[in-house]
């Protein structure tokens, strides 16, 4: 890592890949979270 | 030399990522390849006699400038590099009153951290460990994005082509380099108003020439700290903003001001899910209270409108038999009344 | 409006001739398009463009790709106020401002494959090499996505109008979800168009320029959505009122909502303009010929309309909002006009900037009577101006 543009290129890559999985993460989380309520 | 603007996080991400951070908890520092080239380009030198542009044309297989190279005519405006022409030499004060006219050689400054690098989409530009930063046109979609940010506008494009446009820029002669050999333009260069070599030493070089003629040169090597460094170093007579070359630029490298507000991209992705379902599930919720309250209205208005018509009708029921007890009693007073009447006649 | 009715209405507007004056007026511009894109595939853009390498974004980038995104963001204000923050009564304008918004967004994309120079390789940020660094990388990536979001929420539509019920169905149970996604990617490549800039301090004129251009981006394209629902509603309002089934005074409504809306993003987005001045102390600017410019941008574009909205929705004057509506855009193309080449490279002299040429206005001209020819067919025999019968009352 000699360089600003090479550690921002790993951590902003690793950023984008982290940030998407916690997102679909999410889906499975909100319906555990709300499935009581969709039984009825 | 370049100071990220990540500090103590970068520096733990850094080192929980065995990105090679000595120590953890320091403010992460980038001070680039060591031994890396550089040119250092002293315009108190330079003549005019364009034949760094003659020899970068030659080099790159590119047409020769038009017109003769010592025809004066070309510096009456000022010009920049294009598609065809890496690099040019501009005339910036053509009679200064005590001196020769100033000129100064434009070319891609190679930057210690390269803003065209930052803002290319398919990563097609790489700051080698030479020094050069190199260009892979076999990735380019021509955005033109590098182009549009290049403070020292450098690059160029080839709009003519339809199939195979590509942005075109000094290469450093990277092929020459690696073959132990110095870049076109400082070979060629008659006045030794470039000089190759690796930057940190042209560094020592530059202080040492403005330390020995302190009245030929301005106190300053332009491009040591520039947007966090260039490859190119310029020294100078006359002060650097009459070179087109801006004075009072920061340190700070465009990689990180470029990239400052990409920070908020994760933060949107992991909050603002539960914001927003968090304000779905409350608007949601809003509704339901407000259909359970207008419900128990209804049903509350409709159980008292029962109750009201129940006891309307008791009363009623009341009223009705008490009026029929006395119409009974009415009559069976006049029944016997009229008994009476009719008996004692 | 019964099923029956619809259909008849669709069907004798096709029965008539075909060379009506809109559909002459529109063939000759979308012809004149297509010569001009061909010019510019077999000769390059030098042969269709000024554009130069100190001006290497110019009309196609200013207002297909800066303008187009911000217009198109009523898709997200729309369907966010009424699917996620409950308000329900803008029920009816959310499919025509999502349709809207996929056709802006496909608008996006065609301006960028003409302007690219190698626009067959506009996937490969996802699918040859990535550079994260770069914000028209996440503007790519978000684009992408948001585009297919609104295409999938542009679907119920469709199949309600072929009778896929399974399929209606399924989409439907993906609106909240979608709605959620659409606000997470509009927000962030909203702003990132702005935060594009953040590179260029030396180039853009400091009244332009700004750290918070990002936000400065995110609340003008509220305005800019809220501004084109209206501007849309204008117009399909007229041209579909034998499909509308809400009152007169319904429309009316949303139409004052949405300037209320418009006033309270504007007075935002001004406010956020000055304290950009304060912070970056840029006062002195005020009194150059550059200043003069700006404030014609923030008072006559930005001030004046969110004042007119506010009158609007006060005195209950519907061509007040409108006209407001119509400014308001207006002042985001000239905005993002502004940025990408009147203000950038500002300290050049007059020979060197950049106008663009007659090709480019008539091909993004073409570009837009593409999308309101689109409208036109979909609105015209699918649910968006109208609830399908078998479909009322649901998402």
């Amino acid at each position: 890592m000699y360089t600003l543009f090479d550690f921002l290129t790993h951590t902003k890559g690793l950023g984008y890949i982290v940030a998407g999985l916690l997102l679909l993460a999410y889906i499975p989380f909100w319906r555990f979270l709300t499935e009581r309520e969709r039984e009825g | 030399m370049s100071v990220s603007r990540r500090g103590f996080i970068g520096g733990a991400i850094g080192a929980a990522l065995g990105a090679g951070a000595a120590d953890a908890g320091t403010v992460k520092q980038f001070p680039g390849h060591p031994g890396r080239y550089g040119l250092l380009h002293d315009t108190t030198l330079c003549v005019g006699c364009r034949s760094c542009e003659a020899a970068c044309a030659r080099v790159n297989e590119l047409p020769l400038p038009p017109g003769p190279l010592d025809d004066a005519e070309v510096f009456a405006a000022r010009r920049r590099t294009t598609d065809t022409a890496l690099t040019v030499v501009n005339r910036y004060v053509e009679a200064p009153v005590d001196g020769p006219p100033v000129y100064r050689k434009l070319q891609c400054m190679h930057c210690n951290e390269p803003c065209c690098a930052t803002v290319c989409p398919v990563h097609a530009f790489e700051k080698t460990p030479e020094g050069p930063v190199l260009y892979d046109p076999e990735v380019c979609m021509g955005c033109r994005y590098c182009i549009m940010a290049c403070p020292y506008n450098a690059l160029a494009y080839e709009y003519d082509k339809v199939l195979t446009p590509r942005v075109m820029r000094c290469t450093m002669c990277y092929p020459r380099i690696k073959d132990g050999l110095v870049p076109g333009c400082a070979e060629a260069c008659p006045m030794g108003a470039i000089t190759f070599g690796e930057r940190e030493q042209l560094i020592a070089v530059a202080r040492e020439r403005i330390r020995k003629f302190p009245d030929r040169y301005v106190d300053h090597i332009y491009g040591e700290h520039e947007f966090g460094g260039t490859s190119w170093l310029v020294l100078s007579g006359t002060p650097f903003e009459e070179l087109d070359l801006l004075p009072g630029v920061t340190h700070e490298p465009l990689p990180a001001i470029g990239t400052s507000y990409l920070g908020v991209v994760p933060l949107v992705i992991t909050i603002y899910p539960g914001l927003l379902l968090g304000m779905y599930a409350f608007s949601k919720r809003q509704q339901a209270v407000a259909k359970e309250e207008q419900e128990r209205a209804v049903g509350a208005a409709l159980a008292q409108a029962g109750e009201d018509a129940q006891k309307k009708l008791a009363t009623a029921a009341e009223r009705a038999a008490k009026d029929k007890e006395r119409a009974v009693e009415a009559a069976v007073k006049k029944a016997l009344a009229e008994h009476q009447q009719g008996g004692g006649s | 409006m019964s099923d029956a009715a619809v259909g008849a209405a669709a069907q004798g507007a096709g029965a008539r001739s075909i060379l009506t004056p809109f559909n002459l007026v529109t063939g000759l511009i979308l012809a004149g398009g297509a010569v001009i894109l061909g010019l510019r595939f077999t000769q390059g853009l030098a042969a269709t463009t000024n554009l130069t390498h100190t001006y290497p974004w110019g009309l196609w980038i200013g207002f297909d790709v800066m303008s187009g995104v911000a217009l198109a963001a009523g898709g997200f204000v729309t369907s966010s106020a009424v699917y996620l923050f409950g308000m329900k009564e803008y029920k009816p304008i959310v499919r025509p401002a999502l349709l809207t918004g996929f056709l802006g967004y496909f608008l996006v994309v065609l301006g960028l494959l003409a302007d690219l120079g190698r626009p067959w390789r506009l996937p490969y940020p996802f699918i040859k090499q990535a550079g994260p660094t770069s914000p028209l990388f996440e503007v790519a990536l978000c684009v992408a996505l948001y585009l297919t979001v609104l295409f999938i929420e542009s679907t119920p539509a469709a199949f309600e109008w072929l009778g896929w019920k399974k399929l209606r169905k399924l989409v439907g149970s993906l609106t909240i979800g979608l709605t959620v996604l659409g606000l997470i990617l509009s927000t962030m490549h909203q702003s990132t168009l702005g935060a594009m800039y953040m590179v260029t301090p030396t180039k853009l004129h400091a009244l332009w320029y700004s750290s918070h251009i990002p936000v400065h981006f995110f609340v003008s394209a509220v305005a800019a959505g809220i501004a084109m629902v209206i501007v849309e509603g204008m117009f399909s309002h007229r041209a579909f009122h034998h499909q509308v089934q809400i009152s007169t005074e319904h429309f009316e409504r949303i139409n004052f909502g949405l300037a209320k809306a418009g006033a309270v993003a504007l007075a935002v987005y001004f406010a956020v303009k000055v304290v950009g001045l304060a912070i970056e102390d840029e006062w002195a600017l005020l009194a150059t010929g550059w200043g003069a410019w700006f404030l014609v941008e923030l008072l006559g574009f930005v001030l004046l309309p969110g004042l007119m909205f506010a009158v609007a929705y006060r005195e209950r004057r519907l061509g007040l909002a409108r006209a407001a509506a119509v400014i308001t855009a207006l002042g985001i193309m000239l905005n993002r006009f502004n940025i990408t080449f009147v203000a950038f490279n500002w300290n050049l002299p007059p020979a060197e900037r950049y106008l663009p040429s007659w090709m480019e206005i008539w091909v993004t001209v073409a570009f837009i009577t593409f999308a309101v020819v689109a409208f036109r067919w979909i609105a015209s025999r699918m649910p968006i101006m109208y609830e399908h019968p078998e479909w009322r009352g649901q998402h």
